[in-house]
């Protein structure tokens, strides 16, 4: 059998999505949001060193967190290209959490809806990424923005599944939800 | 005509009102909620033509705005603009009275399709 993560009855991210899928996600969001023109190039990047996240959790049968993380530079010019006009001479922190947050609400919004359900989505959130608790339950895109690295992962938040030989803890043989 | 836009980002409040803009909709009276309780309040003290509402929201969902409003007897016409569409959303959303529901992302076009017939 190589159904091993079925056992618990719960799936790994990358049985349930793949890159093509969330890089299709993100790059709707970008064109509806961001810009018409502004395209995602499929490269990954090396981030530097100063980032910034913004992420969803999702609740349910996959239960986890998409995250978007990007140079703070990179954050306060996507903030800039969703306020248009209207965006000040100076950002506040608050308009780059409003703005890198809102993104965020719309890819994991769309990534929760191609997950099996039922499930729940949370509210917006900036800031340190939160650690990835099994590599592999991630689906990690590296794609360009204006030329600068973005990584969207969507990452679960469970830690690894027990060894089949491990006491199962979990009490929900079937993954129920809460 | 004035319409509702609730949503608790500002920035998606800004997007939302530009695309009614783009759309076409540009000679209504905008009124803006950041929460579902803002915009219930909003509701009964600006009495708007539509309401354009978040689901997922602090304080109220824009569900359960949508629910408070038609306990209070108000049957403003109510649609949902939101970041999940998937058919439970759609089910639960015109259950409780939305005459639709708009996912982010969203293009001019969705907005026309959704509210011909709907604004003036």
């Amino acid at each position: 059998m190589t159904l091993a993560p079925a056992r618990a009855g719960r799936q790994v991210i990358t049985a349930l999505i793949d890159e093509v899928t969330v890089e299709s996600i993100a790059t709707e969001a970008w064109i509806a949001l961001v810009g018409e023109d502004e395209v995602l190039v499929p490269l990954a990047g090396d981030l530097p060193a100063e980032t910034l996240s913004a992420w969803v959790d999702v609740v349910g049968p996959w239960t986890g967190s998409v995250v978007l993380t990007t140079g703070r530079q990179t954050a306060a010019d996507l903030t800039r290209a969703l306020l248009r006009e209207a965006a000040p001479e100076l950002l506040d922190h608050e308009d780059v959490v409003d703005a890198f947050g809102e993104i965020a609400n719309v890819v994991g919004g769309n990534v929760k809806a191609s997950l099996p359900g039922p499930s729940t989505l949370g509210l917006p959130q900036v800031g340190a990424a939160p650690a990835v608790r099994n590599p592999e339950d991630v689906c990690r895109l590296g794609v360009l923005w204006r030329g600068q690295p973005l990584v969207v992962s969507v990452q679960g938040a469970l830690p690894p599944l027990p060894s089949p030989h491990t006491p199962n803890e979990n009490p929900h043989q079937n993954g129920a939800s809460l | 005509m004035k319409i509702l836009v609730a949503d608790d980002s500002r920035v998606m409040r800004q997007i939302v009102i530009r695309t009614l803009r783009q759309a076409g909709y540009d000679d209504h009276d905008i009124v803006e909620a950041e929460d579902g309780r803002d915009a219930y309040d909003k509701v009964q003290a600006e009495n708007p033509d539509l309401v354009l509402s978040d689901w997922n929201m602090p304080n109220m969902t824009g569900l359960e705005c949508l629910q408070a409003l038609r306990s209070s007897g108000s049957a403003v016409p109510f649609g949902f603009v939101t970041s999940e569409g998937s058919a439970d959303m759609r089910e639960k959303a015109a259950d409780a009275g939305a005459l639709f529901l708009i996912a982010k992302p969203f293009t001019e076009e969705t907005f026309r399709e959704n509210l011909d017939g709907v604004i003036a």
